[in-house]
């Protein structure tokens, strides 16, 4: 009954949830499986800063970032309920079954990043993507120069993955700096924006044969960018994620369209030269 | 040349013929001076129409249906997907060339690039064109037609599967086949050789037809450097914007346009159906995301949006013609008189310095 992806792009593949985590607060981590072994299979060739297309049946079907690596072994997706679709998909329960078709998008190059530092900057929700950039790294750990990443949340509670935060602030092999715009009482880190962290004592930024990964809300977005090219990073080596309304995630219906790109096919992710070579206002 | 001569009152016989194994649209008369596309039958047979304005709602839809049903889906514990086919073996008769460039357009974008679209290729795989040539000036051509600026008309030139011209010496249609389907109906009895008269006779009506058109778009290529290269200045696209009512007209009429949304409908206790339709860019929400961002919210980004993705040169080498066919059906819609041809008169005034419209 489901096609294979040659026959027909826009028929989504059986998938059933697992598992369901509250991450923080209207965000959830939702863990889900291909139904068949073979779709999983295919599916796990995405690169990170890849998308997918996710159906709730009945509820619409949106584009969705994945959070995990394909070096890891189980499948997830973080949202935060925003809108309609998001907002079933927070209702559901383990053993619902709902519709994923993908990976589309061109993801980062992270083969020819390689023997380059990677610097990684993250805010808020923003680390829903970069999660992938990260684990992938570090799985090919050997391949990459040093790396760092900045994450900053709104408060303590804000912050995602607490697990994995844990595990790379212990991890010798990398930096990981947190940043809190309000602290609670508990909190013993940063408080402030996260480009605050980058003028720490003890922080290193290398200029030279860097790539920088940001992503976050469009006011962080900002600011980091005005620290950074501060600091002498070039437009060509900072790389974002785009993110627009989309339908189709295979680039027909329209909807991703800047400028001469697709941001569904030619995108998501672009340098920032190349955002501001699409002609329109981000 | 693949040409043959049909005399006028054998020419539906190539519609009795097709429809014995297709359904076969073809334009009609309303009931005013309207125009459409309807479904051949036994009892409107005989009031198809060759000469005509051409029908306002474009043949577009009969490969990319205005709503079309994706795949039923069943929810809850027993979920599954069952995929829709509602293509079926269809021919439209009296297409004009405009539409014929229109659809070769579609055929471009959902078929050419890294992914095919399997619902729009259902359907074009089983489509037979035949293509009437706009040959009357006073009827078939109207003020608002500019497909010679478009390089699509009056005679398309390729992409369809016959061709029917009327030579207008009161007997003759020259009826050229485009495909290898098209030229196995040759063997029909109603079709006889063409003389190289037939031949001379076909280009004197085409030159005939040509003086009909008005519509000052001349400028059309230089509009598109000036897009391409985004010579177009924001004052110019605020008069544009300024004018748009955010109908989505324009691309409902459009033969050219691709832009399509997608939405779950429920059919039944935890039974839905997933459908595409028809979307445009000038309506509000055609971009804005969950929690309420939109990142083209003034109607003047939109509108330049639709030009630009009509002109720059960019997207014409991408599907190998502009996405406009001078159809004209935009500049009819248009309450705010920012059809096509309009846009390219009010860039090449704002741009040469001239008052502002």
């Amino acid at each position: 009954m489901i096609n294979s992806r040659e026959q027909n792009v826009y028929q989504p593949k059986m998938a059933v949830m697992e598992d369901i985590r509250e991450e923080i607060q209207d965000v959830k981590t939702f863990y889900w499986r291909f139904e068949n072994p073979e779709d999983q299979k295919a599916f796990k060739t995405f690169m990170p800063g890849q998308f997918a297309q996710m159906s709730v049946f009945g509820g619409g079907e949106i584009a969705i970032s994945l959070p995990p690596s394909p070096t890891e072994d189980r499948l997830f997706f973080t949202t935060r309920r925003v809108g309609s679709v998001t907002a079933a998909m927070h209702a559901m329960k383990p053993g619902d079954r709902f519709g994923v078709r993908g990976p589309y998008g061109n993801g980062f190059p992270m083969k020819d990043y390689a023997s380059r530092n990677l610097i990684i900057v993250a805010g808020g929700i923003g680390l829903i993507p970069l999660r992938s950039v990260i684990i992938y790294a570090l799985h090919h750990r050997e391949q990459y120069k040093k790396i760092q990443v900045f994450y900053g949340a709104r408060t303590p509670k804000d912050l995602m993955y607490v697990e994995n935060l844990q595990d790379w602030q212990k991890d010798p092999n990398f930096e990981c700096y947190l940043s809190v715009d309000r602290a609670d009482e508990g909190w013993k880190g940063n408080v402030g924006v996260v480009g605050s962290l980058f003028k720490k004592p003890g922080v290193h930024m290398p200029v030279e044969n860097t790539t920088v990964f940001i992503c976050g809300p469009p006011v962080m977005f900002r600011f980091v960018l005005a620290d950074l090219k501060g600091m002498g990073f070039d437009d060509r080596n900072m790389v974002s994620t785009l993110e627009r309304y989309m339908k189709c995630g295979v680039g027909k219906c329209g909807h991703c369209c800047i400028g001469v790109a697709y941001v569904c096919t030619d995108g998501p992710v672009f340098t920032l030269e190349q955002i501001q070579k699409l002609g329109e206002v981000i | 040349m693949r040409g043959r001569l049909i005399h006028k009152d054998d020419v539906l016989k190539i519609v009795d013929v097709l429809r014995q194994d297709h359904e076969v649209v073809a334009p009609f008369y309303g009931r005013g001076r309207d125009t459409y596309f309807d479904v051949v039958t036994d009892a409107n047979r005989n009031a198809i129409q060759i000469h005509l304005p051409n029908p306002y709602y474009p043949p577009k839809r009969y490969v990319l249906p205005h709503i079309q049903r994706m795949f039923k889906v069943k929810a809850g514990t027993d979920a599954g997907i069952e995929p829709c086919d509602e293509s079926r073996k269809r021919a439209i008769f009296g297409i004009r060339s405009c539409d014929v460039a229109g659809i070769f357009h579609l055929d471009r974008f959902y078929l050419g690039k890294e992914y095919r679209d399997d619902y729009y290729a259902k359907f074009r795989e089983k489509l037979f064109i035949v293509n009437v040539v706009c040959s009357d000036p006073q009827i078939d051509v109207d003020d608002d037609c500019f497909c010679v600026c478009a390089d699509t008309g009056t005679a398309a030139k390729d992409h369809f599967d016959l061709q029917l011209m009327d030579l207008h010496n009161g007997s003759d249609f020259l009826a050229v086949a485009g495909s290898a389907k098209g030229e196995a109906l040759f063997s029909l009895p109603f079709f006889k050789k063409a003389s190289a008269e037939h031949v001379q006779r076909r280009r004197e009506v085409l030159s005939e037809v040509r003086k009909r058109f008005k519509v000052a778009t001349s400028w059309y290529s230089a509009a598109i450097r000036f897009i391409t290269g985004r010579g177009v200045n924001d004052e110019t696209w605020k008069i544009v914007g300024d004018r748009c009512l955010e109908c989505g007209g324009c691309s409902y009429v459009c033969p050219a346009c691709t832009c399509f949304t997608v939405s779950d409908r429920k059919t039944g206790p935890d039974e839905y159906e997933r459908v595409r339709m028809w979307d445009a860019c000038a309506l509000g929400g055609f971009t804005r995301m969950a929690g309420g961002h939109n990142p083209r919210k003034a109607v003047h980004d939109r509108r330049n949006r639709r030009f630009f993705r009509k002109l720059a040169h960019y997207f014409m080498q991408r599907e190998l013609s502009m996405a406009c066919v001078g159809c004209g059906r935009c500049v009819s819609v248009c309450h705010g008189d920012v059809g096509m041809p309009s846009v390219v008169e009010i860039i090449r005034r704002t741009t040469v310095g001239e008052a502002k419209p």
